[in-house]
């Protein structure tokens, strides 16, 4: 195992859904961008909303991080699923971390509200979709389990305002009494996606149905 | 009786070194049974797997290769179990598994791609490596299109690089999943030469529909169906089943199992012929048709 890591380096690189990233990133930085290009100043609330909506659409560009056309090829290898799965989170973060930094630029100053906050919003956003990625990789055969974890992700976060309780409120603006409360929650979510996450990492070990090409 | 008692082994069985060894594997999708009370023994050399679509061939390949687990049973490759995390692992670096649907990176040329396999088999010096991907890829003849991407090459050469990708680090096991299935002929004979050499120092386990590639390449076959193995010896056990159950007819034969008409006009039948039948000489097809339409309790090996 010693020295296959930093030999995966380039090629994971070269397998990760670059096009589908960068698609999903300029829909976020056009997002937040907008406004200030056409000189309007959006309200504190719009704000938060393009922030959120830019979080969002990297997240469901984050979904397809596991798409691997050639799983069936590299299932029975030694190299274990985990490792290569955390190679690939370990590449994009970086990248994830600038294009958030960019955003956050580009969001008005004046309205914008508490980056940390709102960073936690993204990183548990990014989490989910990632989360929803490898339970869809460990629970089928499919190679491609983007589309999948990415619609489950967008339905998530079309549903949530009107399904959630209110006792377990997420989406306040700064100025709601409730905001340190809501973000304690962003933080459960953030652990939980994460643990969950890490959970569905490896190999599949128990059952699934293949999903592609089922096996006679 | 089980299954599995009925798979007696042949004499040939009993002198070969056995490599890999499966007892009762069981595996169910809802409530079909894709494998049902498997067993088995292979050695060294190219067994062939034979069966109708849904026999659980594939399944069987893949539980062998640990893409999947199996419900009930155990087995060993080269005395490596793989419930065990650790051997898994073991049984994994001596393994090559060519799959039903191979998938590739699109923008990868084979040099890359197999390379990249390498690289997940562990094999790390990188000018060893290097030098391993380029001799699989001359054994699969895909030298001349080693700096072409995947994407721009056939059918066949795409077969050829999961191939390769199979062969790369000298695998002790090669499980091969239809490998020959949608190549033309000239392709299909440059296959064969090449698992013919793999299975001389390896365990080859080939699942095919074409008769002839067992004819050719195979010194054991397992006829499955229903999930069950109906049937484990040599081809020409299996060619042996069908002597005197063949026969010439100027019309089609009513009472046979299987009858088409040749080229030469006459019909070929296959089944119990009717007495005074011109019989004619079985091929390891006969005995495969005849052996998927025989009671299990039958077969024996």
């Amino acid at each position: 195992m010693r020295g296959v890591i930093p030999a995966l380096v380039v090629p994971v690189w070269r397998t990760l859904p670059w096009r589908t990233l960068g698609a999903a990133g300029a829909v976020g930085l056009l997002a937040v961008g907008l406004p200030r290009l056409s000189g309007a100043h959006p309200d504190p609330w719009t704000a938060l909303a393009l922030l959120r909506s830019a979080a969002l659409a990297f997240a469901l560009g984050l979904a397809f991080l596991l798409d691997d056309p050639a799983r069936h090829t590299t299932t029975p290898v030694p190299t274990g699923r985990a490792a290569r799965t955390a190679l690939r989170v370990a590449l994009v973060a970086p990248v994830a971390a600038l294009w958030w930094t960019a955003v956050l630029l580009l969001a008005p100053g004046a309205h914008r509200p508490p980056t940390g906050a709102v960073t936690l919003e993204a990183g548990a956003t990014c989490a989910l979709a990632l989360a929803a990625a490898t339970v869809a990789v460990h629970r089928t055969d499919a190679p491609r389990p983007g589309r999948p974890a990415a619609t489950a992700l967008l339905a998530t976060a079309l549903l949530a305002p009107l399904v959630v309780s209110d006792r377990w409120v997420l989406f306040v603006d700064p100025r709601d009494p409730r905001w340190a409360t809501a973000h304690e929650h962003w933080a459960w979510l953030l652990a939980g996606a994460v643990t969950v996450g890490c959970l569905t990492l490896g190999e599949p070990l128990g059952r699934f149905r293949p999903t592609a090409d089922r096996p006679t | 009786m089980s299954p599995a008692s009925l798979l007696l082994p042949s004499a040939q069985e009993c002198r070969m070194t056995v490599t890999v060894s499966a007892s009762g594997l069981g595996l169910r999708y809802g409530r079909t049974h894709a494998l049902d009370d498997v067993s088995l023994r292979l050695g060294r050399g190219v067994t062939g797997l034979l069966g109708p679509n849904g026999a659980g061939k594939t399944t069987l390949l893949r539980v062998l290769a640990t893409a999947v687990p199996a419900d009930e049973g155990a087995f060993t490759v080269l005395g490596h179990d793989p419930a065990t995390a650790r051997g898994r692992q073991e049984l994994r670096r001596e393994l090559g598994y060519l799959p039903q649907t191979p998938g590739f990176h699109p923008d990868f040329t084979p040099f890359e791609f197999v390379d990249y396999v390498a690289i997940l088999k562990e094999l790390t010096d990188r000018a060893a490596r290097h030098r391993e991907v380029r001799r699989v890829l001359a054994e699969a003849g895909l030298d001349e299109v080693r700096g072409k991407r995947v994407k721009k090459l056939s059918g066949g050469m795409r077969q050829r690089v999961a191939l390769a990708a199979a062969l790369v680090g000298d695998p002790g096991f090669l499980v091969l999943d239809e490998p020959t299935v949608g190549l033309d002929p000239e392709q299909r004979m440059r296959f064969r030469e090449v698992i013919a050499r793999a299975g001389e120092d390896r365990t080859v386990l080939l699942s095919t529909h074409q008769t002839e590639d067992v004819a050719m390449l195979c010194h054991r076959v397992l006829v499955m169906a229903g999930g069950r193995i109906r049937f484990a010896g040599t081809p020409a056990e299996l060619t042996a089943r069908a002597a005197g159950r063949v026969w010439s007819s100027t019309g089609r034969d009513p009472g046979a199992k299987a009858g088409w008409r040749t080229g030469a006009g006459t019909f070929r039948n296959v089944g119990d012929p009717p007495e005074g039948a011109d019989l004619l000489e079985p091929t390891l097809e006969d005995g495969y048709l005849l052996t998927l339409d025989g009671d299990p309790a039958e077969v024996t090996a």
